[in-house]
């Protein structure tokens, strides 16, 4: 696996090493240049040495002598503790003073003052070389002057130059790659923050994002993804408003069936046909029921959620007035169907059109799966911040491994003899995200029949 | 009685218009909003039975003009939306009652006779629930035309119940009908009055149920 590139490791790679490689060739054409300068200066020190031993050159009785008294010999031998070395050679080459073995110039034969490195006794060296005549105006001829020291100090030198100047450009480097580290680190705060925007969304969310704060450069980024969202989003609607139309299409030809279907089940004499007409009548309530919670489903939907404002509801009175609807139903189906709940308002903020529909599918199923004689309860349970609904049932229950399943669309508990089409918990369960509630499924007290629990943060 | 049902699927109109003839009403039938807005200015009708998503001229707009006319015809409308707003209007414009399609068929045939009752009384002051008559007016209720002892309350409590036949009565609307009579009522002094009117009431087979934490509740009578 690969792992992307970080946009801070790139622009700090992209600065960092273009500037190692100039600053080494800096350090290098420096060195160079140091080392020229600090030739230059010693050269020259170098040369006046030269020419004091040259003014001492003296010719008696045709001999030529260099006169250099003890002390100028002393501070010419030693110098800043580095030797210097001399040679002092007559018009013919011969031997006058100083070091016999100092290496000639390359070239002996002109005037000039001519410099050149060498080695000698195993170290480098540096001399200059030069003529002085003996006795200006006698045609004695010149005596050649060499003098000679060591490279050591020059390389000391020209090293601490191009030290002084390549330490702080690194500390430059080193400062730049910091700055930009840290820079890009407030420049993609942004861009981090946007990411935090976007994790922390659930998929119901399909708002735009925020794009005021992010810099200009991220800004299209947003745009194009609020665009996306928003197609999204129009994308969803026209879907759900497709189920929505489809399922309210479906409704009067269902009406029509029921309404014939019943008007024959009355005016029929014959068993067989009762018989038919019966089942006939029975599919026709749960197609209704089906085409019913595809609405509802549509509508509990992200997306549909925008049409369907909150408010703030009595949770309680709500509850009552929910089940309220239900007792004609559970009368008929010989239930005993009841609430529960405290005498004080509890609020809470919720879309009473959602709210009510999912309480009606809990409803639907506590009351369609519990048996004749049994109980059908309701309740509100409040908590300081949450508060409970629940619906109680004493019908089979739902056994413990598949009180997960129940919540995925079309999927029906086996065995239980009742006619669904396996929407309703889907419904609820969707209609609960949407309110920031949890949902669970329980057995009742007794270890038997069901209870569905919705915990609803409560409002202020 | 004359009824008009106005009702584009077939289907769904055949299957009105044959239950309905066979409870004796004289049925007419339209398929279009226009053909439903020219027989009403032809023809009187007690009772319009009227789908909302009819061809050419919708339901509301029907009943718009219906009423912009000052027909006071009972309307029932139908519908396959049951979006509130959709709900509301049509109250709002003036229809008298309201059902989602699919419905069940005794379920319209009640509200029909409801309502065609509703409109021939104007709102009478006779309430009756099987052989169980109460005459709100009078104050005075009678089982099989036998005058039956009732306090005023217990009148007050059976008036509710009887107006909400079938239907759920909580505590409080109870005590909202008996305010008038009393000046502070208590819940437990309406149990005591369901309780004695109960006594009172249950030899001639009506019962008042007690629904756990909700209210009482008037069965139905077997035979309306």
């Amino acid at each position: 696996m690969s792992r992307a590139k970080t946009l801070r490791g790139q622009l700090i790679a992209w600065l960092v090493g273009p500037l190692v490689v100039l600053w080494s060739i800096s350090t290098v054409i420096d060195y160079d240049i140091a080392k020229r300068f600090v030739n230059l200066a010693y050269d020259r020190t170098l040369l006046e040495t030269a020419l004091d031993i040259g003014r001492q050159v003296r010719v008696i009785n045709d001999r030529i002598y260099v006169d250099l008294p003890d002390v100028a010999l002393q501070m010419l031998k030693t110098r800043e503790s580095e030797r210097l070395y001399y040679l002092v050679s007559g018009p013919g080459s011969e031997f006058i003073t100083g070091e016999p073995d100092l290496p000639p110039p390359p070239d002996a034969s002109t005037d000039r003052v001519r410099y050149y490195d060498d080695a000698y006794r195993g170290r480098l060296i540096r001399v200059v070389a030069l003529r002085v005549p003996v006795q200006p105006g006698t045609g004695k001829g010149a005596v050649l002057i060499q003098v000679g020291e060591r490279m050591t100090l020059r390389t000391e030198f020209a090293r601490q130059i191009i030290l002084r100047m390549a330490l702080p450009q690194g500390l430059l480097i080193l400062a730049a790659a910091l700055a930009v580290w840290y820079g890009v680190r407030r420049g993609l705060a942004p861009l981090v923050n946007l990411r935090a925007e976007i994790e922390q969304r659930s998929h119901r969310d399909l708002s735009a994002l925020p794009a005021e704060q992010a810099p200009q450069e991220v800004q299209p980024v947003i745009r194009a993804m609020n665009d996306l969202l928003s197609r999204l989003s129009a994308a969803i609607s026209a879907q759900q408003r497709f189920i929505a139309d489809a399922a309210h299409q479906l409704r009067t030809p269902l009406a029509g069936i029921k309404t014939q279907t019943e008007l024959a089940l009355r005016n029929s004499q014959s068993d067989d046909v009762q018989a038919t007409l019966r089942q006939l009548h029975t599919a026709t309530e749960q197609t209704t029921r089906l085409v019913n919670q595809l609405l509802s489903l549509a509508r509990a939907e992200p997306g549909a959620r925008k049409e369907h404002a909150t408010e703030r509801l009595d949770i309680v009175k709500f509850l009552r007035d929910t089940t309220t609807e239900w007792v004609p139903r559970a009368l008929e189906r010989g239930i005993d169907l009841g609430f529960d709940g405290p005498e004080a308002a509890v609020h809470v903020e919720g879309n009473a059109f959602l709210l009510r529909e999912m309480l009606n599918n809990l409803l639907d199923n506590a009351i369609r799966y519990t048996r004749h004689g049994g109980q059908v309860t309701t309740r509100v349970t409040p908590d300081t911040r949450r508060v409970v609904l629940s619906v109680e049932d004493t019908g089979p229950g739902i056994p413990e491994r598949e009180r997960e399943r129940v919540f995925e669309r079309f999927y029906r508990v086996l065995g239980t003899g009742a006619e669904g089409c396996g929407l309703g918990l889907a419904i609820v369960r969707e209609i609960a995200q949407s309110h920031g509630a949890e949902i669970a499924l329980d057995a009742n007290a007794a270890g038997s029949g069901t209870v569905v629990r919705v915990s609803i943060p409560r409002s202020a | 009685m004359r009824i008009l049902i106005a009702e584009d699927d077939p289907v769904l109109a055949d299957g009105l218009m044959r239950s309905l003839r066979q409870a004796d009403y004289a049925v007419d039938c339209v398929a279009a909003g226009d053909q439903a807005e020219h027989v009403l200015l032809a023809q009187t009708y007690d009772l319009v039975i009227l789908d909302l998503g009819l061809p050419r001229l919708d339901g509301f707009e029907v009943l718009r003009r219906l009423r912009h006319r000052g027909s006071k015809v009972p309307v029932l409308v139908l519908t396959a939306r049951d979006a509130v707003d959709d709900r509301v209007r049509g109250l709002d414009l003036g229809a008298d009652d309201y059902l989602t399609k699919p419905f069940d068929l005794p379920e319209l045939e009640a509200r029909v006779r409801a309502l065609i009752r509703r409109g021939q009384s104007g709102g009478g002051s006779t309430l009756s629930h099987g052989a169980l008559k109460l005459d709100t007016a009078g104050r005075r209720a009678t089982l099989k035309g036998v005058s039956l002892d009732l306090s005023a309350r217990e009148l007050g409590v059976l008036e509710v119940l009887m107006h909400r036949s079938g239907r759920v009565v909580n505590k409080e609307q109870l005590a909202e009908q008996l305010y008038g009579w009393d000046e502070e009522v208590g819940a437990n002094a309406i149990e005591v009055y369901v309780h004695r009117l109960r006594k009172k009431l249950e030899p001639a087979g009506v019962t008042i149920r007690t629904i756990r934490g909700l209210g009482y509740l008037l069965d139905k009578p077997e035979h309306e």
